[in-house]
Order: C-alpha cells, then structure tokens, then sequence
C-alpha cells in the first residue's frame, strides 16, 4: 500500500470517536503519570492491560497506550521544571536549566516552551516514522555491542561536560555513580557484587529511587536552611506564557532536538536519554552564550525535551518494523499486541495495515491534544508555587515516598531514597552538581556490558571498537571531543584568555 | 443524655453484632471471598508476565474472585519468590513463575534464601516450551551438522543467550561439551535485547523461547536449526530436537509453574489447581496462549512436585557435568 493512501486509512481509523476517545485518555492518563512521581508508562500500561481484553478493538487499545507512552514525556518535563524531580532518567537534563528558570520566575516561560517543542518534536519525529520507517528500521539493527559501547561511553562523556562545574567534581560524582550501578548482578558473569549478603541489594538500585533520592528529597532538605530563597519563586511569577523572543531564542534548538531525537530514538535501550544529552550538548556549544547554560538557558530546556519526546515516537519504529521492543515501556505495548493476536514486525502493515496506520495517525491527532492540553495547564502548575513552601514540601516527600514504593512494591526502596536524599544533601552543601550522578547510573550499566560483550566475540581484540564504521565514527567524536576540550582548558590555563571558543 | 449514651452503646453493641455475623458469614462462605494476588518474580512483559496476564484473562470465568497480578522482579526471579515463601499461607498468594530457572538452575551455583523444593508448596505446571536455537537468516549454517562443520574449520562460534547461567546459556554450553565444539557464550540484559543482537547478525548463533524468536523466524531474520527438549515443540514442528541431530541435549525449557505458601490449606490447592486445568482446557484460553507461542502443558500437584524434583537433580548433574560456577 502507498504510504499516502496507507496515512488516509489510518486517519479514517484514528478519526473515530471511539478512537479519538481512546487517544484522549490515553494522552491525558500519560500526562498524569508524567507528573506524578514513582509510576512510570510501563508500570501503567501493565496496570492498564486487563481493559485492554474488554476494549475489543487492538488499534484502540494500543492507541491508548501509545498515548500513554508519549504522554508521559510530556508530562515528564513538569516536575523537572517545578520541582528538580525527574521522573526518568530523559529528564534529568530537564531539570539543569528547567529548575534554574522555575527559581528565576520564569517556570512559565519553561514549562510552555517544554510543550510547544514536545508538539513540534513529536510531529517531526512522528512525520518521520511515516515516511521512512523501513529503511530507518535496519539502522537499529546495526548497533551491535561495540556500536552500544562507543554510543554510550560518549553519553558519559557528555554527562560529565554538561555540569556547569569544575570537570573534576563532575568526574568524582560521574564515579559515584558508576559504583551505585554495580550493585547487583555482574552483567556477563552474573556474580553477585557489593550486596553485602543482602538479597534486595541482589536486585540493584532503582533509578527513580535514586532520581528521587537525590534531586527531590535532596533538594527538599537543601531549602529547608534557607526559606528565603524560595520567596523569590513565589513572588515574581511573571508572564506565564513564553514570550516572542523566548521562541526566537529556542527554535532552532527544538529543531535540532527534533531530529537527533528521532534519529538516537530508533536505537533500542538508552536512546531517550542520549538524545537529551547530545542535544543539551549540541546546544551548549551552538550558544552564544554557553555561560547561560546551567543558570536557566531557554535552549537548555527546549532542545532536549524536543529531544526526548521525538526519541519516544522514533522507538515506536522497531517495534512497528522489526518487532523489537526498545524499552520497558515499548515491551509491554508488544505484549498487549501479542495478546491480541497481533505480532508486531516486517508484516504488520501488510497483515494488519488498520493497526500500523491507525496508530500512526493517532499519534498526530494525540501531539495536537497534549498541546491543547498542556499549555492550559501551564498556567496552573504555575500557581501550584505560591503554595508555601512548607505545605508542599511535605507533599512532594508524600507523594515521592508512595511512588518510589510503586515502582517495585518494596519497602527497602522507601529506605534507599532516605539514604540517596542524604547523599544529594551532602552534595549541593559541597557545590558538586548531582546531574551526572543519575546519568552514570543509567549509562553505567550499558557501558560496562556492552564492552564485556564486544571483548568476548572480539576474542580480547580491542580494535573491534574502530574497525566497524558506526563505533569507528563514534570513537572518533569522542576523540576529538577529548583532545578539543582538553587543548581549550590548557589554551585558557597558560594564555589567560577570558573568550569562550564557539 | 442517658438516653442518647443508650442509643450509642445499642448502636456499638448492634455494631459489633454485626461484625462478628458478618465474620461467621465469611468464615463459612467458600474460598475464594476476596480477589488473589499473583506474583509474577519477574517483570511486566517478559514471558512468564504473560502467561499469568493470560491466564488472569479466562480466570474470572471459572472463580467467583479474579486476579491481582504484582510484579516483584529482581535478583533473577528470587527476590519474588522469597516474597511468596514468607507470605501468609491463606491461599490469597499465588505464585506463577515457579521452574522459570532460578528455583531449579541457581541453587547449584550460589547460596539461596531459601530451599526452593522445601519452602514453597506446588500447584500446578500451566505451560512448558522449548529453548529454539538459532542462527541468521543469511548464515549459510542449516542444521547442528553445519554448525559443528562450520566450528571444526576454525571459526569462532559466538551465541547470545539471554543471561549468565540461564537457561539458555546452559543450553550452550552442553552443546559445545556434548558435540565438542568450542562456543563463547556471550549474556545479554535479557531474551529481547539477545534476540535483538542476533537479528543484526553481531553473533553467530542464539537462542531463545519461542515467543520471542517466532517472530523473526516468520521473517526470514532468523532459522531455527533445533530444538532443546526431548520432543518437538508443538509451535515449531518442522524443527528437529538436538538429540534428533545426534546431539544428547534435552533441557526443561523454562517450565511456567504456579506454588502457595507452604502450609496453605490442602482443599485450596486444590481448588487453583482444579480450577486451572479448566482454564488451560478452555478453547479461547488456547488459542490466546498460541498467539503468544506459549503451549500449554498442564500437570497437575502430584505430578507437578514430582516433575520439580526430577528437573531440579537434572540440572544439578547437568551443572556439575558441564563445571559451570559463577
């Protein structure tokens, strides 16, 4: 079937009022769980699979958990804004500049360029899906172990230069991190590491114990010395929508985010996360200004939203293509297919073109509601500051504690928040920047497997990393990444020069 | 204010008589009277979530009271079942995840927190499959003959499995002993992300359930050269068993088992397990199970004890054959 005449079928699918119906819960259960801590898409798509037995319909049942999927990226960039709480690992970056502007009165400004890039990223990634999904599809193919290690040692890379700070302090935290991930299981041996004979600890650390932990409560306990300082969110609330020169100001960055994030998205595993990372870095170095970035920079916050949430539907192309499922969230979308019936890969537009086509429309009509949605809704996560700071801290701790609880159903995950809050206390009062630290622990694991992984087909022989072209070009950025940054903190060093390199 | 203390104590008193009626009332009433949780130990998704979704699906048309799946995932699978070992044996835990590999493979590698075949009560076996070996689509390698040719000529033979000493990893690792051919086994986060490396061809050889091999096989990604159990796979009956192609492999696969806490009642168990044999022999439930490639295999308490502790030795020669420590 033609593409275009593929598209008008399944707009004659989405278009239903059944569907439309489904779209919109599923974009507004998907913004709700975004913001709500602890209880992630995956977890409520699981929670959500029984109604999808009653629903009848596949193409309904999994627009609405599409819907929830993207919903809840969007959803994701609130509380990174408002409160320094990232849901996901995507969001960390978010929360750098996002939380600098909510505390400069600008939350406003950021929560609605975080939408508006959500809806321009979306369409563009979702544009992208329909017209080149095949041929894209082969390209997660192609990313074996080495190609992952090369990808992801670059995120680290990247999550250690972002930090405004010293580079040392963001190497000692990135460290910290990377032993936080060993907890656990050994990777490739499956050896039991650093559990201290406890059989939770077997399990590892969760990340949104530890994103919660550390940014949340974290920051919580860090306000507490000083009251004072939070007036200043209350008081000078400001416009609460994005102003023309805030637009001018992100444009290009949520173009740039747009396409990084669909194209880093269709790489199963860690491919949202990287996309914020590259385009944080990639707009950092792009700025005019890059002293801005980490003090509330516009482009901080809408070129890796954009990057984000354009990640979130290019992953839908494997899955749709190929029938592998990139993510957790993703995996229990191919569950619910399967339960019905339908196995997701190269012969889903040809056995069931209603379903292929139909989801992908409806994900045009759902970025258009999330907008209608969201920017409304912007002007009351807005007023939700003016709640004294002591009402809503406890709040926040309220709400933290029940999701992290969640996630897993374990009480000792409550405990591990309390001592990961005392470890992001101890770290705004030493100045070190706690960005890297959830980055290295999301990344950390991939590193360390996919390296293990590459060794053993290589047989030890390292240059399987630079004789393949994709981790032989990546290797190189990295490279070059090294040496540049290296010679540009020497030439500042010994000549003195003030003037930033752009 | 006599009066109204009379009417409140007749009220507490009318209260309690109440509870304790209402108390009797459901003492007397059969079991099930409240909705049972199941645990599934790993996570949302995987094969053994599935079948417990599955099942939950048609439980309802069989029992007065439907049920409540929870996902308790780490350490493997164990961290779920030790959950399920120290819950309250009243017959409103369930676990569905027992024989997943973790009960029957680990502890003859590492110490346990409990005694997987003492400590928790069998139920019933819902489903059983095989581990489906496989390689690319591309690859000129058709059956174990070419692949033992193929290793005989000197190239290095790579397999993704899906984890450190799972079951698939074991599977390997007898073929490379048993055919006597050298494999380097090489543990992914898992049977998706395994599967996934060796549809880019990063490997030369894998393995996997059914379930998630089936669809590339259907694509021509993926040729199943054989199959490790001691007969056909019922959703793959033109693949030939290892032992067929002269290779003495034959595991358990990964076997989909539910257990209670020890000590529940022995009447309860055996209305969960009567009432799963009528969903495993319902017709819709058939048909759901198969569209996720899971077959159905149901065994009953007594033969489904018998069956843990035949497999469980198995692989504990199995192990102590191949000198797998971890």
């Amino acid at each position: 079937m033609d593409i275009f005449t593929g598209l008008i079928n399944g707009f004659s699918i989405a278009l239903t009022g059944t569907n439309i119906l489904f779209c919109f819960l599923g974009a507004l259960i998907g913004t709700a769980i975004g913001v709500l801590p602890g209880l992630g898409p995956a977890a409520t798509i699981a929670l959500l699979l029984p109604m999808t037995y009653v629903i009848g319909s596949p193409v309904t049942a999994i627009i609405m958990m599409a819907g929830i999927y993207y919903g809840a990226m969007y959803g994701g960039s609130t509380t990174s804004i408002l409160l320094n709480l990232p849901g996901e690992a995507a969001s960390v970056v978010t929360c750098i500049d996002g939380y600098q502007m909510a505390k400069k009165g600008r939350a406003g400004a950021a929560l609605g360029i975080a939408a508006i890039g959500s809806f321009i990223a979306g369409t563009v990634a979702v544009l992208g899906l329909t017209f080149f999904a095949p041929p894209l599809a082969e390209f997660a193919l192609d990313f074996g172990p080495p190609e992952y290690f090369a990808l992801t040692t670059l995120g680290l890379l990247l999550a250690v230069t972002l930090s405004g700070g010293s580079i040392t302090k963001g190497l000692i935290i990135l460290f910290v991190g990377l032993l936080l991930a060993m907890v656990g299981l050994d990777p490739i041996s499956g050896k039991i590491r650093f559990t201290f004979g406890s059989i939770v600890l077997q399990g590892g650390f969760d990340f949104v114990t530890l994103a919660m932990g550390v940014f949340g409560l974290g920051e919580i306990l860090y306000n507490l010395e000083s009251t004072l300082k939070t007036e200043i969110v209350t008081t000078k609330l400001g416009k609460v929508f994005p102003t023309l020169k805030d637009w001018a100001d992100s444009k290009w960055a949520i173009f740039r985010g747009s396409v990084i994030g669909f194209f880093v998205g269709i790489i199963p595993g860690g491919g949202a996360v990287i996309s914020s990372l590259a385009s944080y870095a990639i707009e950092k170095k792009y700025s005019k200004h890059p002293e801005e970035f980490g003090q509330g920079a516009i482009q901080g916050v809408a070129g890796p939203e954009s990057a984000n949430n354009a990640a979130s539907s290019s992953s839908f192309i494997p899955l749709l293509t190929l029938g592998i499922p990139g993510n957790a969230a993703i995996a229990m979308i191919f569950a619910a297919l399967m339960i019905q019936g339908i196995t997701p890969g190269p012969f889903l537009v040809a056995e069931h073109p209603d379903v292929f086509w139909g989801v992908i429309a409806s994900m045009y009509i759902g970025n258009a509601m999330l907008l209608v949605l969201n920017l409304p809704m912007v002007g009351i996560w807005v007023q939700m500051l003016r709640v004294p700071y002591g009402i809503l801290a406890p709040i926040i701790v309220l709400f933290t504690t029940v999701g992290v609880y969640s996630v897993q159903n374990q009480v000792f995950d409550i405990y591990s928040m309390l001592f990961f809050a005392a470890l992001g206390y101890g770290m705004r009062k030493l100045n070190f920047d706690p960005a890297p630290l959830p980055l290295a622990f999301v990344l950390g694991p991939m590193v360390e497997r996919s390296l293990r992984q590459s060794l053993l087909i290589s047989g030890g022989d390292l240059t399987i990393f630079v004789s393949r072209p994709i981790s032989g070009t990546l290797v190189a950025i990295f490279v070059l990444l090294v040496v540049g940054q290296t010679a540009f903190y020497i030439k500042r060093k010994t000549g003195g020069k003030k003037t930033p390199a752009t | 204010m006599t009066h109204m203390r009379k009417v409140t104590l007749f009220l507490i008193l009318a209260l309690v008589a109440m509870l304790a009626a209402g108390g009797l009332c459901f003492g007397a009433e059969k079991y099930p009277t409240k909705p049972i949780q199941v645990i599934v130990p790993f996570s949302a998704g995987g094969s053994s979530d599935l079948t417990a979704r599955t099942v939950e699906k048609f439980w309802t048309k069989y029992s007065p009271q439907p049920m409540l799946i929870i996902n308790k995932p780490g350490a493997g699978g164990v961290l779920g079942e030790e959950y399920v070992v120290r819950s309250k044996p009243d017959g409103y835990i369930l676990y569905v995840g027992q024989g997943s590999g973790h009960d029957l493979v680990m502890p003859h590698l590492q110490k346990m927190p409990f005694d997987p075949l003492k400590d928790i009560a069998p139920v019933a076996r819902i489903s059983i499959h095989s581990i489906v070996i496989c390689v690319s689509g591309k690859s000129p390698i058709k059956s174990m003959k070419d692949l033992i040719a193929y290793a005989n000529k000197g190239n290095k033979v790579t397999a993704a499995v899906s984890t450190a000493a799972g079951s698939v990893d074991l599977v390997m690792r007898a073929i490379a002993k048993r055919a006597n051919i050298p494999i380097t086994t090489v543990p992914f986060a898992g049977g998706a992300d395994s599967t996934t490396a060796l549809a880019g061809g990063h490997l030369v050889i894998g393995g996997g359930h059914p379930s998630e091999v089936m669809p590339h096989i259907k694509a021509g990604r993926f040729r199943a050269i054989g199959v490790a159990l001691d007969r056909r796979d019922p959703t793959l009956p033109n693949v030939p068993t290892l032992k067929e192609q002269g290779i003495n492999v034959a595991t358990w696969g990964s076997v989909k088992g539910v257990a209670v806490p020890l000590g529940t009642p022995p009447e309860i168990i055996e209305y969960i397990s009567s009432t799963l044999k009528k969903v495993c022999e319902d017709a819709e439930f058939k048909k759901a199970m198969a569209s996720i490639s899971q077959p159905i295999d149901y065994l009953n308490t007594k033969d489904w004890t018998a069956f843990m502790q035949r497999a469980y030795k198995d692989y504990g020669d199995l192990i102590k054959e191949l000198d797998i420590k971890i």
